[in-house]
């Protein structure tokens, strides 16, 4: 929490940085552009003055001409305006300018080389002059530069004022906003510290609402640990099965063992007896693991396109002639054109011959035992059906479960793992896998998602 | 043959060492993937076994650091147990075969004599032959003294496989991944069935048998 108050504060510190920087920069563009548009205005209206003091002349002659300059200098605001009328001698007709020093050019002109009837205007500093003659005579005009002077004063105002004003209200909204987003961010971070102390079921509370970017990242973490507590409970359960399962296998290779050790002489027997068990308990180990694995989902990455036939037909192949030394009949369906998709083949392989192995292994001589691939309404379907004496109905959900074997099946052997890990494979592939009654017999299908593209 | 082994774990070396030389090979042990690394620059073997997980390098990127120097010695891979991945990612880096801890070592004995003695590229070979016993590669025929053999395509690449292989044990394990594409044991004995029945085409109408069960590790097809 301090660290992110920190972060806030430099975070603040870097946004008044920025808006000082870019008040100053509008401020110079402020300036100049108002400088220059009006001095161009002050120009225009010289100009205009003299278009209409040139008509004066031509009309009433040169007395008009004087009276008008003088009445335009009495009615001048603050002398703000200046004029000097000469003659081609440099003898002064009219006007409130008194006298010059120095050179006379088109342009600014400091107020302290002016002499004029009256005062200066107060804010005026200096001048913008032009001279040019007109009729015979020499017109000299000029306006003071307080107009310039106040816009930009008006402007400065404005900004510094305004900026005053956006940094006052920016730090109460940030510092608003900061509590706000803190006070979230708590939330968040409160219950990521009670999940780390186990509490596995801890979510964000109201972490699914609204749509801005905390509640993006409370909903994606509220995921995150959704995905975790499921990750952490199959390993718990993991370890529990192994607990539950591993103990009784590693308890009699423990006794053998310990025989074997009394003995004078190994008998190969015992010790092939031995290595079977160690087997048998490396083979469940290996089956949990690779469920564990496949739950965890880092497989996908291999997936590639795969035709459902082609592995049907392979797994019938492998275990056709085991079934006719059981005295069953194993046969194959596949489908009239390929039946593609993305999929981990290795595994479907192995989820194929899992169902089948477990039909095998679960009927008497004479049952005809079927895998089929088909499509229905263009997704992908494999189903695996016998005829033989089918599956409670309490024992279906079951069957699914590690570890779980039916009363009757304890001792055909088996680790109980099988169906658990063909659930897994289905679920990686994104397809569910349900049993039925076929009445006789028992039926997996496996429907697979439609999304999948023939490739 | 000679057999470099980069193993870190000690008792895992000494058990596959002690197994190798009982077995009258030449081999030589590496502790950590640097070492293996120089041993396997340095001198030749005819196979190389790799631990995936060495200190120092590790054995992908061992592999493939070999592989990159242009040694083209055979490589099994060995893992801990089954990395759902790792087969495939040793197989990308660069190894032959690969095997999953723990093993018996009938089993990684049968895999190296397997790698160690793989022809080099040949040009195609369009035939078999042991004995009396032809297979045509090109027409998948089978012919024993002089007589056509009715096979089955499964039973015709099961064949192939024991024969290119004869005289040397194929294990269970090799047979399901080489025939059938399992990566996976299944507990049916799908091997065995379909031995039985190769058996009954090939050996049962003849004299001598060609197709020998090894106790405890697979099967040799040897006259």
């Amino acid at each position: 929490m301090f660290k992110l108050g920190r972060m806030s504060r430099r975070l603040s510190l870097q946004f008044a940085f920025l808006y000082s920087l870019l008040s100053a920069l509008v401020f110079v563009g402020a300036y100049w552009f108002t400088n220059y548009e009006v001095r161009d205005w002050l120009h225009d209206q010289m100009d205009s003055d003299r278009g209409n003091l040139s008509e004066v002349l031509r009309e009433e002659g040169v007395d008009a001409l004087a009276l008008s300059i003088d009445v335009l200098t009495r009615v001048n605001f603050e002398n703000a305006r200046i004029f000097q009328l000469a003659d081609a001698d440099g003898r002064v007709l009219a006007g409130n300018i008194r006298r010059v020093t120095g050179r006379i050019e088109n342009g600014y002109f400091p107020v302290e080389n002016l002499e004029i009837d009256g005062e200066h205007g107060d804010e005026i500093s200096g001048y913008w002059i032009t001279s040019g003659p007109i009729g015979p005579y020499v017109l000299l005009q000029g306006t003071g530069n307080h107009v310039i002077a106040e816009v930009l004063e008006a402007l400065a105002i404005s900004l510094v004022s305004g900026f005053i004003l956006i940094m006052v209200l920016g730090s109460f909204v940030g510092v608003w906003v900061g509590r706000l987003t803190g006070s979230r961010i708590e939330v968040i971070s409160g219950t990521m510290e009670v999940f780390s102390r186990g509490e596995l079921t801890a979510r964000i509370p109201n972490g699914d609402e609204g749509g801005d970017d905390l509640s993006v990242v409370a909903t994606r973490i509220n995921r995150m640990l959704g995905r975790l507590e499921n990750l952490i409970e199959s390993q718990v359960q993991i370890t529990n099965d192994i607990a539950h399962d591993l103990r009784t296998p590693l308890q009699r290779l423990r006794q053998r063992l310990e025989r074997m050790a009394t003995r004078d002489r190994v008998d190969p027997n015992d010790a092939h007896v031995a290595l079977e068990q160690a087997e048998d308990i490396i083979n469940t180990f290996n089956a949990l693991l690779r469920i564990a694995q496949i739950e965890a989902g880092d497989r996908r990455e291999r997936f590639r396109a795969t035709d459902l036939n082609d592995l049907a037909v392979n797994v019938f192949d492998a275990f056709e002639p085991s079934a006719e030394q059981n005295g069953q009949q194993l046969r194959v369906t596949t489908f009239g054109q390929p039946v593609t998709m993305l999929a981990d083949p290795d595994l479907l392989m192995q989820l194929i011959s899992n169902l089948t192995e477990n039909a095998l292994r679960h009927t008497p001589k004479d049952t005809v035992i079927e895998i089929a691939v088909s499509r229905i309404d263009g997704a992908p379907v494999l189903t695996v059906s016998d005829n033989g004496p089918g599956l409670r109905p309490e024992d279906r959900e079951k069957v699914f479960r590690r570890f779980y074997r039916g009363e009757k099946s304890r001792t055909t052997g088996g680790n109980g793992l099988g169906l658990s890990l063909c659930k897994a494979i289905a679920e990686l592939h994104h397809a569910t896998i349900h049993l039925s009654d076929r009445d006789p017999g028992l039926r997996v299908e496996i429907n697979f998602a439609k999304a999948s593209p023939p490739v | 043959m000679r057999v470099l082994i980069v193993e870190d774990d000690q008792e895992t070396a000494d058990y596959i060492c002690t197994g190798l030389a009982e077995l009258g090979h030449v081999f030589e042990h590496a502790a950590d993937g640097k070492t293996g690394f120089l041993s396997a620059l340095d001198s030749e073997f005819d196979v190389m076994i790799i631990d995936r997980m060495l200190p120092g390098l590790n054995g992908l990127s061992l592999v493939k650091s070999i592989r990159g120097e242009g040694v083209g010695t055979p490589v099994l891979f060995l893992s801990a147990m089954d990395g759902i991945n790792d087969r495939v990612d040793g197989l990308e880096a660069g190894a032959d075969d690969y095997l999953v801890k723990p093993f018996a070592f009938s089993e990684l004995s049968a895999r190296l004599t397997a790698l160690a003695r793989r022809p080099p590229m040949q040009t195609e070979e369009t035939r078999l032959q042991l004995a009396d016993l032809e297979v045509d590669l090109i027409r998948h025929l089978v012919t024993r003294a002089g007589g056509a053999i009715q096979v089955q395509p499964r039973e015709f690449r099961l064949l192939v496989y024991l024969m290119r292989n004869a005289d040397r044990v194929v294990t269970r394990t090799m047979l399901l991944e080489g025939v059938w594409d399992f990566h996976f044991d299944p507990r049916t004995n799908v091997v065995e069935s379909h031995i039985s029945r190769l058996r009954n085409k090939v050996d049962k109408p003849f004299d001598r048998p060609l197709i020998h069960t090894v106790r405890g590790a697979g099967y040799s097809m040897h006259v």
